[in-house]
């Protein structure tokens, strides 16, 4: 909402520093996003080169057919010699003179120069060069008083300064210059003039409109007002100037009217050609099937039954309280309007509007909640203007409503107010401060203002009234806590062990996005903003990998990524989100399942890999553990050598054995060894290290392969792997002979089952 | 007198013992103490023979005496030469000290996950406890529960991500006050983080997801002041202890009244500058007391209980607090960047 400050002034009198009014706005009703100053430059007495002038003299310029060489008194005694291009005056007229060396708006400075041939000691101005209109076609002839010499700032509003208001969507009262002005009158104590258009009384016609309202739910009031004898022509200076000040395009008179009334006031009005109309006569009724109407912007549009027309005896003429149609459009050979000053109801017009993706200054205010009270004063504010602008004559009406909704009694405790803000306003400035804004006030009760009365309908939003006021002042305290848990679950423990542990193996965290252009999956959205984010993702690898490859393009070395999100399983009603985490690093299957096993280690978990397949990876190179895959990558997903993996965090946490039961490893030392066997190919070290662990049981404390080799010595489709093992008892010292005996336990044991050969030293 | 009472009588073993000790002490390297060790100490030394020959005590312990502290003398000099040569060597091992250390592999933290731990910290402080919920959502806990007008904005498809017309990604951590409040009865102190998703096309300032924190405090007797204390102490937290807060009114389905907490810049402390729009204040999210039409929602009695939430934005935070200036380098995985935090 553009908020100009001379319009605002003309409400309310605030004189208060321009930073003291937003600050208070910004706190206290609704954010003030910036203040545009507009017009001519303020800087260097830039304004006092702007000034009345009356034309003198004004012939044709003797060396140019369509240029005037004017004589100006701009009053300094002598008058001014001025070329000017426009014919739309003559000696007598009152116009607005910029001197030399005064700066446009655009920031062009004017200078004194010869145009064919003659001097030209200054310029007469067009609305547009100093943005009060967008005309070009004439000068501005200004209504005759002011002396010449006179500053013309004094006449036109050559500089501004626009509030740009952001109201959240409760606030559809400070959607209006009017609604502004009172809460910045209560907010500052000030008086607020009366609602303009609501003083005029005078004569109302006895002609009646014919109108049918068929949905009061709709359309709870329909005011329609006809003039006759209408004159249609550009709007008068001031108020082009407060439409383009106020971010709307002057068109002319009449729809001028409409649109500064819904400015000034919140309502939004529509004008009809009446003539246009078919039967003379307004129907206010739901569509039909299968109708159709073509908007102002020259839309066709399907219509359905849920959207509320404004239609004549035949057809649609309007989508109601959203955009008016084509065919009754106000044209500059209209002479009879129909003014429209309605109230609808929100739901109805955000639906439709939302269909139809169709937002309009009307449909925004509509569909926050316009008070139907609005509906009168907002015609009579258009009457007045439509009279006196277009020379008309106001020869029928009617006003077609259901019961308007009463103002809402909310039961009020102040001290509730006191409770919830936690700072005291004692009684009296309470309802002081609701009188400010429209509030009465009962016995236990307050009465609410029509203009909020969608907003505040119970005690609580009367609390927010007084808290909104007080905000500076609310002190900073902190609960008085009754229960407090404080602590990271195991699962949140874990999880930050984990991201811990993967940076200390040098990976970096990054974040992709959740969603994937392809993944199979039931989740994907109907409508996404780029296909690349359609699908909720089933695995995070994807999205990882091509973050590496980025790397890898960028020229990045030493790349190693993880990532620890959620995935999303198709789950019937709700998908399965489930933390993962993933990882790729430089390195071969090797340097990844140590990663991996580093991982379990820091969740003292035990891993376990056995061989697998994934579309991902290298098919000869892959593993799967309790809760994931880890090996290297298939070279087509990502050329070079890469260790992928990816776990389920519930999977891996619920490995984690803790707390850690202390084991005895100092009173007895232990019996060290290397063994090595030779077996046939296909025996996988993992079966052997199972197989020894069983054959010898608990006193074989540590085994671990530290080599394999194959060569002449252990003959083909063999190898050899060695081992280092631990031998040893909580109990006693073992000896020797104990650990021959273990040793030949576990070479027995390998021998028969994997046809296993102890190679002696 | 016998030939070695006459060899211990001949000698002057205070004279002895002064001159040994004088060339023990004027030894400058480990062959001059072994020379003087072998000729004052040695097998052939005058106090070597004279101690082969003793017989009577008396001069026994006389020259044990000096054999003993001479010995000592020796080691303390050995000790002392094996110092110094010591130093003399590791003050020429000199490594020129800016030369870069060995690599080693080391990570980083996102800047995202920095900032949730450092939020998470400072509500573990106050005793809140920390959750996530899902984020596939139904219409009834992403809206109808939070009490979203049916015109409100965000119901609609242009601003949130609909799957069929009752699931959506979750456009905000609020529908977690519902569950939280579902789950446990009050009092309740709760901090949600997590992802949301909304209909933006992607820019520097905007991100259609991002990650939010939710926090929920509901109890006996809960105040707007109690709210404004909480955001102060976690943007103390996130910012530094200088930071001051304001509230301004705001409009929220789920909280009445409802405020946006505005912090104090950290780059002009309020004077005004280029990265709050020379504001002096940056918005920090939406809060509010709860409305008590979503403890009627929930089942909570709204006399009895009060309480306050709050929701603010991770990328925001972490954006201000490394002054990074497009939100899509959070996104992009790119080492360079990551590498800084």
């Amino acid at each position: 909402m553009r908020v100009p400050l001379s319009w605002l002034r003309e409400y309310v009198p605030i004189e208060v520093p321009l930073g003291e009014l937003t600050e208070r706005l910004s706190v206290a009703s609704a954010e003030v996003e910036g203040v545009e100053r507009i017009g001519v430059p303020e800087a260097d007495g830039n304004l006092e080169r702007f000034r009345v002038g009356r034309v003198l003299e004004a012939e044709k310029h003797p060396n140019a057919d369509r240029l005037q060489l004017c004589r100006v008194d701009v009053g300094e005694g002598e008058p001014r010699q001025i070329v000017c291009g426009a014919w739309n005056f003559g000696p007598g007229a009152t116009v607005a003179v910029a001197l030399p060396g005064a700066v446009l708006p655009g920031g062009l400075e004017l200078e004194r120069r010869e145009v064919r041939g003659e001097l030209s000691d200054g310029m007469i101005l067009a609305e547009d060069e100093v943005e009060l209109g967008p005309d070009h076609a004439g000068i501005m002839v200004l209504a005759d008083g002011p002396e010449p010499g006179t500053p013309l700032v004094e006449v036109l509003p050559l500089v501004d300064d626009v509030l740009l208001l952001e109201p959240t969507g409760n606030r559809p009262d400070l959607l209006a210059v009017y609604g502004v002005a009172r809460e910045v009158a209560a907010l500052f104590d000030m008086p607020l003039a009366d609602v303009p258009g609501g003083q005029s009384s005078g004569h109302v016609p006895e002609g009646q409109v014919e109108v049918e309202v068929d949905d009061f739910e709709a359309c709870p009031r329909y005011i329609g007002r006809l003039f006759e004898n209408v004159r249609i022509e550009p709007s008068p200076l001031w108020l082009k100037s407060r439409l383009l000040v106020a971010g709307m395009r002057p068109i002319a008179n009449v729809v001028d009217v409409t649109n500064y009334v819904m400015v000034a006031l919140g309502n939004p009005l529509h004008a009809f050609d009446f003539e246009t109309l078919h039967g003379g006569k307004i129907v206010v009724r739901r569509a039909r099937k299968g109708e159709e109407m073509r908007t102002l912007d020259g839309v066709e549009r399907r219509l359905e039954p849920e959207d509320l027309l404004i239609a004549d005896t035949e057809r649609a003429i309007a989508l109601a309280g959203i955009m008016g149609g084509e065919e009754t459009e106000i044209g500059a050979s209209t002479t009879t309007v129909l003014l429209e000053a309605a109230n609808f109801e929100p739901f109805t017009i955000f639906k439709t509007s939302e269909r139809l993706r169709l937002r309009t200054e009307g449909s925004n205010r509509w569909e926050k909640g316009v008070d139907p009270y609005l509906a009168a004063p907002a015609a009579a504010l258009a009457t007045e203007l439509l009279v006196e602008l277009t020379g008309a004559t106001w020869t029928a009406q009617s006003d077609v409503h259901a019961d308007l909704p009463e103002r809402p009694v909310v039961c009020y405790r102040p001290e509730r107010a006191d409770a919830v803000i936690g700072v005291a306003t004692p009684v009296d400035d309470q309802h002081a401060l609701l009188a400010r804004l429209g509030f009465e006030r009962g016995d236990d009760t307050v009465v609410v203002p029509t203009w909020r009365a969608r907003d505040v309908t119970r005690e609580i939003d009367v609390v927010e009234e007084i808290a909104r006021f007080r905000l500076e002042e609310v002190p900073f305290t902190l609960p008085v806590r009754r229960a407090m848990f404080g602590t990271l679950t195991r699962e949140q423990q874990l999880r930050r062990r984990i991201e811990d542990a993967l940076v200390g193996l040098g990976f970096s965290e990054t974040y992709t996005p959740s969603l994937r252009p392809d993944d199979e999956t039931d989740w994907k959205l109907p409508e996404p903003i780029a296909v690349e984010l359609t699908a909720l993702r089933t695995s995070l690898l994807p999205s990882l990998v091509e973050a590496v490859r980025r790397n890898v393009d960028a020229g990045a070395e030493q790349i190693a990524l993880f990532e620890l999100a959620r995935i999303y399983l198709s789950n019937g009603e709700l998908p399965n989100e489930r933390l993962h985490v993933a990882g790729v690093a430089p390195g071969g299957f090797a340097r990844v399942k140590g990663v991996v096993q580093a991982l379990y280690e820091v969740l003292k978990a035990g891993a376990q890999f056995e061989r697998a397949d994934h579309p991902l990876f290298h098919p000869g190179k892959t593993a799967r553990t309790s809760a994931g895959i880890v090996g290297e990558l298939n070279p087509r997903i990502l050329d070079g050598e890469w260790g992928a993996f990816e776990l389920d965090l519930e999977s891996l946490f619920a490995e984690s054995r803790e707390p850690v039961a202390y084991e005895d490893v100092i009173t007895y030392p232990a019996v060290r060894q290397d063994l090595a066997f030779v077996v046939p190919e296909q025996v996988e070290a993992g079966e052997l290290v199972a197989a020894a662990r069983e054959a010898a049981g608990p006193q074989l404390r540590e085994v671990e392969i530290f080599d394999v080799y194959r060569g002449e010595q252990v003959g083909e489709g063999k190898k050899s792997i060695a081992f280092s093992v631990a031998f040893q008892s909580p109990e006693r010292t073992l000896s020797d002979e104990d650990a021959a005996a273990l040793r030949r336990q576990i070479a027995d044991a390998l021998g028969e089952r994997f046809g296993a050969v102890l190679r002696t030293a | 007198m016998t030939e070695n009472e006459a060899t211990v009588a001949a000698v002057d073993w205070e004279a002895y013992e002064r001159e040994a000790s004088a060339a023990v002490a004027a030894a400058s390297g480990p062959t001059e103490l072994e020379d003087a060790r072998v000729g004052y100490l040695g097998r052939k030394s005058e106090l070597a023979q004279a101690l082969r020959g003793v017989r009577d005590r008396e001069s026994g312990m006389l020259l044990n005496g000096i054999r003993e502290r001479l010995e000592a003398a020796v080691t303390q000099r050995e000790r002392t030469l094996e110092g110094e040569e010591l130093d003399r060597r590791l003050r020429e091992e000199i490594v020129d000290v800016t030369l870069p250390g060995e690599r080693l592999p080391l990570g980083h933290l996102h800047p995202i996950t920095q900032v949730r731990r450092i939020v998470e910290d400072a509500f573990l402080g106050l005793g809140y406890e920390i959750r996530d919920d899902r984020e596939v959502e139904t219409l009834e806990y992403n809206f109808d529960k939070l009490a979203f007008a049916p015109t409100h904005p965000a119901r609609s498809p242009r601003d949130t991500f609909f799957f069929d017309e009752s699931h959506v990604l979750r456009t905000e951590t609020s529908p977690s006050q519902i569950h939280a409040l579902e789950e446990h009865e009050p009092p309740i102190y709760m901090v949600s983080i997590g992802r949301v998703y909304r209909r933006d096309a992607i820019t520097a300032t905007r991100y259609p997801i991002f990650h939010q924190f939710e926090g929920l405090a509901v109890d006996e007797g809960i105040t707007l002041a109690d709210l404004k204390g909480t955001l102060l102490h976690v943007m103390r937290a996130l910012y530094g202890p200088e930071r001051r807060i304001r509230f301004r009114t705001h409009f929220f389905p789920f909280t009445e009244p409802s405020i946006e907490p505005d912090v104090s810049c950290g780059i002009c402390d309020g004077a005004g500058c280029r990265t709050c729009k020379h504001t002096g204040w940056i918005e920090m999210g939406g809060a509010g007391v709860v409305d008590p039409q979503v403890f009627e929602n929930v089942g909570v009695d709204p006399e009895r209980w009060s309480g306050f939430a709050f929701g603010c934005g991770l990328e925001r935070a972490a954006q201000l607090r490394h002054d990074i200036p497009d939100i899509r380098l959070l996104w992009e995985g790119d080492l360079r960047v990551l590498r800084q935090f």
